[in-house]
């Protein structure tokens, strides 16, 4: 648990921080700053030129990108997927697209008087590059780089106000009617296509009796959770977020949760939802995995933290001194929080990623079996959370708390196990195609996002244990490579699947059987030496967990519950867990029980039984005649027609005859 | 008087059971205070006298050959005397008659059987009969506590107006062991799981659990949970209670199945013979006697509580742990065919019973679900009463490690023609014979047995002894050579024991 060494600032609760230092894009002369989150792309546009950083690469001292866009305002720049193309929205009624190679451009214009263009995006979605929104409706155009041109292949007529989009989920949403509240919505995935889902209203609670509030775009967050999408509405007469869910042919209202500030921004960390009230100047935490809408923990402050002391002195110095400067800026209004955890400070051209302190998180909570169950679902730097679930579960025992509440602990941490066994994040054979199978049947509309971020919890792993000497300290773990995301979905499986897999060995959260023997129960048995039965309960409980998701144990946990028993005198409960077989049948188990009988003559035959009944001949046979049943043996041994043992033979003779 | 007396008096020649102390009444004239207890206890003085007389002499006589182990029978004519010695110098004696013709009808060991489960029981109540003579020199509470027990547990072997021991249509049955139900892994976790938090009720809390007359888990040692099942199947379990219920549906039905032993009569009697020798204060002791064994007394209360309503006494029965002699409460749980016997130490609770009604009540909070859960998973898996019935054959399997046996249903049991429940019996005679003599000559050893007799009815019997284990079997309308019974015995072992009797030649 103490993993950091150099933060700074850190004495203050909180638990969730924005991690120094940040990504620097205040270069002299640049215009603003915006973001292609298709490509992840901080953009910074100059007279003629916009330079590019790609979030989460080691940017620190890398000199951005730079592309000529030729002169003109440019209100949004979207590179295109595979990054051969720039889309610049000019103006509310001209787009120009640019071939990177050819430097070609051309335009494409919409009518002056009748429509606006609010905006573009790029898409992977099989039959067309580029949706254009406009306040008449939706185009969807194919992109042809040799021509550089433009075909229209389909377009939506529909009235248009705004629209928000996030290439994380692949929706697209567009507001109409006076209050902007009802709802059109279109998924562009490279899997399903173009889904249309069915209209919806959001529900705005009314101030007065005749002023309507008017929903803005704001106001409407579209997060992406554990593969599922979600859309945030915050209603601020009502100081309240609705939260819906969307389903392939269904949107889902799911409760609200409350709000604290006139200002409300969402990002989500790690699939926690971070509700940040931006008067307040705090964040409140929500897991939405078991569709509990109740916060994670109290509302606290979000912190800036230096980096990680593990990096050169000199950069811990000096993000030491941007914390310093940086301390008291936290929600600024020029911050402007970009999806799904960044957060863009346009005035100082800088960009933070929000981080969470999970360590803090469970140190905050005494509900010990929910923590560990938000633990394993967290994916960022599983090796930590597993060492956190550890130690957390340890503490547990030690503590002697109540069984019940341990049962429920096992619970969690042994149902993670064997789901991550099922989907197969854990490796097996058949990894990829149990992950995409769970993710199709268990969320409603799949997102693209289900795969690119089930994929990028193995690439994570990746990072963290192979590149984690070189890794930027901003760079932060819940990083996609650029090359990874661009590629179509079924290339990449194949081409990431085996180092993943490789990877992946033994960085996964969750704690197979076999850990929890070695980094629990063992180790809390030698600290608690006094009370074996209690620890002996422990076990039963886990076992119990184990036998309901059908895990295979290892012989050595019986082993060590044989041990405590026999220590604590309770022969009979051997022979009862032995005869019911909560203690199952093992040759070690058996042998160890044959020594075990050296003083208790019952437990040793125990043992014998055991190896009978598991058909270890051999063994059967050499623990009768060290006991003296020569004839048994005899007669074992021929009637299994056994030889092996019988090199004691001759002497078995001699004893008989003598 | 005149009509029970004499009614008693035919009984006296069929059965007797006597226990007494061979440290009283050690001068001329003082030969009655050796007697602790006898059965019937109208049986004159003279007779009583006569009976503890000879059993004395041979106990004096034998000891000088073995003074360990004094005598276990004296086989005389007509009678058969069973011995025990239940506390050092404290005998039990048992005379039962013998039958007309040649074929023994009793098995020595499963009547001394009988008396050492009463005797253990009565251990599990009061401590020891040394216990009850040493807090009240005199005697009169030690006989009025035996008194009432034994006559209580007698109760249960009588039949019609005769008290019936166990003979050889038992001798599939084996007294002072534990029957288990045999339940899945999964089923074992869960009930493991839900002793554990039956103990978090209460700090050192133990506890049985019985699924209708099984047992299915236990937290005590294996002589307290002998004797604490045999408790519960014949006073606690469903089957138990209900049996109990059916006989006193009302107060004249029940005077009139139990005449003989009829608890009032019988108290007034030892009341009047008490009298003579005691005080008045020692009397009002003898009345609040809580009668244990009583029938009938416990009934289930709307919590699932089984409420004890014994004539005098603590309202809640106290039990002692025989190897730790800790003092502890007897709580029971009944929910359908599951029955939770928690035992709290009374040292525990500062406030005595009092304290009782928070741990109740905590259970019922934080374990019941719990039960009921268990108990439905239990029910589901469960065959029945003929669940472990195995067609063909007639079997009793003893584990004698764990004191736990399993056998034919007895409904099974009764389509044996006698004959071959009497070859039985005289075979496991002789088996107890050879084991105790192996025993007596190879005391780091265990006898391996196996005998295999055709009957002259055609019925196979069959012993096998091997380490720890025993197998009795009885196997009728079977093929005659004896590769056959082998064979049968076999399939049997590999099937329902793990291959313990599976030995070929």
């Amino acid at each position: 648990m103490q993993t950091r060494a150099g933060s700074s600032g850190s004495d203050a609760l909180s638990h969730a921080y924005i991690q120094s230092p940040p990504i620097r894009c205040n270069i002299p002369e640049t215009k603003g700053l915006l973001y292609d989150d298709g490509n992840k792309l901080l953009l910074s546009p100059t007279a003629d030129r916009v330079l590019s950083w790609k979030v989460g690469a080691p940017t620190e001292h890398n000199p951005p990108n730079s592309d000529l866009i030729g002169e003109g305002p440019a209100l949004s720049i979207r590179y295109s997927l595979d990054q051969k193309a720039i889309a610049i929205q000019r103006s509310n009624h001209e787009v120009e697209f640019r071939n990177r190679e050819t430097g070609l451009t051309f335009s494409r214009k919409c009518k002056q008087d009748s429509e606006r263009i609010l905006g573009l995006f790029w898409t992977d979605c099989p039959t067309c590059d580029i949706i254009l929104i406009k306040t008449s409706g939706i185009e969807m155009l194919l992109y042809d780089p040799e021509q550089n041109s433009l075909h229209i292949m389909e377009t939506k007529k529909l009235n248009v106000v705004w629209y928000v989009y996030t290439h994380e989920s692949r929706m697209l949403l567009l507001a109409s009617g006076m209050q902007c509240t009802v709802f059109s919505g279109y998924q562009f995935s490279a899997a399903a296509g173009i889904v249309r889902l069915p209209k919806f209203e959001m529900s705005m609670t009314k101030s007065e009796a005749n002023s309507k509030p008017v929903l803005s775009s704001d106001d409407v967050h579209i997060v992406t959770i554990y593969g599922r999408i979600y859309c945030l509405q915050f209603d601020r007469v009502g100081m309240h977020i609705n939260v819906y869910r969307f389903y392939r042919d269904a949107v889902v209202e799911q409760g609200s949760i409350p709000a604290y500030s006139s200002r409300v921004a969402v990002s989500s960390v790690d699939n926690v939802i971070l509700a940040h009230q931006l008067d307040a100047k705090v964040v409140m935490l929500y897991d939405l995995f078991l569709d509990s809408l109740s916060p994670i923990s109290a509302p606290l402050p979000l912190l800036l933290k230096g980096s990680y002391g593990t990096n050169s002195r000199s950069t811990s110095e000096e993000s030491e001194s941007i914390s310093n400067a940086y301390e008291g800026m936290i929600y600024v209004d020029s911050w402007n929080f970009l999806v799904p955890d960044l957060i863009c400070d346009v005035d100082n051209g800088l960009v933070w990623r929000i981080c969470l302190d999970v360590e803090a998180i469970s140190a905050s909570s005494s509900d010990v079996p929910s923590i560990l169950q938000f633990l394993q679902h967290r994916r960022s730097d599983p090796a930590m959370i597993k060492a956190l679930c550890l130690a957390i579960t340890r503490t547990l025992i030690l503590e002697k708390r109540p069984i019940s509440v341990i049962a429920q602990a096992m619970d969690v941490l042994v149902a993670s196990y064997s789901n991550s066994l099922r989907s197969g994040s854990i490796p097996s054979a058949t990894q990829n195609t149990g992950n995409r199978n769970n993710h199709a049947t268990d969320s409603g509309v799949t997102s693209e996002q289900a795969i690119v971020s089930a994929d990028r919890a193995k690439s994570v792993i990746g990072d963290s244990s192979s590149i984690v000497s070189i890794r930027s300290p901003s760079t932060s773990d819940d990083t996609v490579n650029p090359e990874e995301s661009e590629e179509p979905v079924g290339d990449r499986s194949l081409k990431s699947a085996v180092p993943q897999q490789m990877a992946s060995h033994g960085a996964s959260v969750a704690i197979s059987p076999d850990e929890m023997h070695r980094f629990v129960f063992t180790l809390v048995e030698d600290e608690m030496s006094g009370d074996p039965s209690y620890l002996v309960s422990v076990i039963v409980e886990f076992l119990r967990s184990a036998s309901r998701e059908k895990l295979k144990l290892n012989p050595d946990i019986y082993l060590m519950m044989n041990q405590l028993l026999a220590r604590s005198n309770q022969h009979a409960n051997i022979a009862l867990f032995v005869s019911n077989k909560i203690i199952e049948p093992s040759k070690e188990v058996a042998m160890q029980l044959v020594d075990l009988g050296e003083q208790n003559l019952k437990i040793r035959k125990l043992g014998l039984d055991m190896l009978r009944l598991l058909t270890l001949h051999h063994d059967y046979v050499s623990v009768l005649l060290q006991d003296g049943y020569y004839l048994e043996a005899l007669r074992y041994a021929r009637k299994n027609k056994q030889t092996t043992g019988c090199g004691k033979m001759p002497e078995v003779s001699a004893c008989i005859v003598v | 008087m005149g009509v029970s007396s004499m009614a008693a008096g035919s009984d006296a020649m069929q059965l007797q059971l006597c226990v007494f102390d061979l440290r009283r009444g050690q001068q001329e004239g003082q030969e009655l205070d050796k007697i602790l207890f006898f059965y019937p206890s109208d049986c004159p003085f003279l007779t009583q006298l006569s009976l503890i007389g000879l059993c004395e002499g041979i106990i004096t006589f034998t000891r000088i050959f073995s003074p360990e182990a004094a005598c276990e029978v004296i086989e005389a004519e007509k009678h058969s005397h069973v011995f025990y010695e239940a506390e050092p110098d404290i005998w039990m004696v048992l005379v039962v008659e013998k039958s007309k013709d040649d074929e023994p009808v009793w098995r020595c060991e499963a009547l001394q059987g009988v008396l050492k489960e009463v005797h253990s029981l009565f251990k599990m109540f009061y401590m020891s009969i040394y216990a009850l003579l040493d807090k009240q020199p005199s005697g009169e509470l030690a006989r009025s506590h035996l008194h009432s027990f034994i006559t209580d547990y007698l109760s249960d072997f009588q039949l019609g107006k005769k008290v019936q021991m166990p003979s050889f249509r038992d001798s599939l049955k084996e007294r002072g062991t534990v029957q288990m139900l045999t339940v899945s892994r999964e089923v074992a976790l869960e009930v493991q799981s839900l002793i554990t938090a039956i103990s978090s009720c209460c700090n050192g809390c133990d506890s049985i659990i019985l699924f209708q007359d099984l047992l299915v888990s236990t937290t005590l040692p294996p002589d307290d949970t002998t004797n604490l099942f045999s408790y519960a199947t014949l006073r606690l379990t469903p089957h138990a209670l209900s049996s109990s219920t059916s006989s006193s549906w009302s107060y004249l039905r029940k005077g009139n199945s139990t005449p003989n032993l009829s608890n009032l009569t019988l108290l007034n009697e030892h009341q009047s013979r008490s009298l003579d020798a005691s005080s008045l204060g020692q009397n009002r002791q003898i009345s609040s006697i809580p009668r244990l064994l009583q029938r009938d007394k416990w009934s289930k209360g709307k919590d699932g509580f089984l409420v004890p309503n014994f004539s005098g006494g603590e309202s809640t029965p106290v039990v002692w742990n025989q190897q730790t002699e800790e003092c502890k409460y007897l709580c029971v749980y009944q929910q359908k065919g599951i029955t939770v016997v928690m035992l709290v130490p009374v040292s525990s609770l500062a406030n005595g019973e009092q304290e009782l009604v928070q741990v109740k009540k905590e259970f019922l909070e934080n374990v019941a679900q719990r039960v009921t859960i268990v108990e439905q998973k239990l029910s589901r898996g469960w065959g029945g009463e003929n669940a472990y019935h195995v067609s063909g054959y007639r079997y009793l399997l003893i584990d004698r490690d764990r004191s736990v046996s399993r056998a034919t249903p007895t409904g099974k049991v009764t389509t044996l023609t006698k004959e071959s429940l009497l070859y039985l019996n005289k075979l496991r005679e002789e088996v107890d014979i050879e084991k105790w003599r192996w025993h007596r000559d190879n005391p780091d050893q265990e006898k391996e047995l196996e005998v295999c007799i055709r009957a002259k009815n055609n019925a196979w019997v069959i012993a096998k002894v091997t380490r720890g284990k025993e197998l009795y079997m009885v196997l009728e309308k079977a093929n005659e050579t004896l590769l056959y019974a082998t064979d049968a015995v076999e399939k049997f072992s590999n099937r329902y024991c793990e291959g313990a009797f599976s030995m070929e030649y």
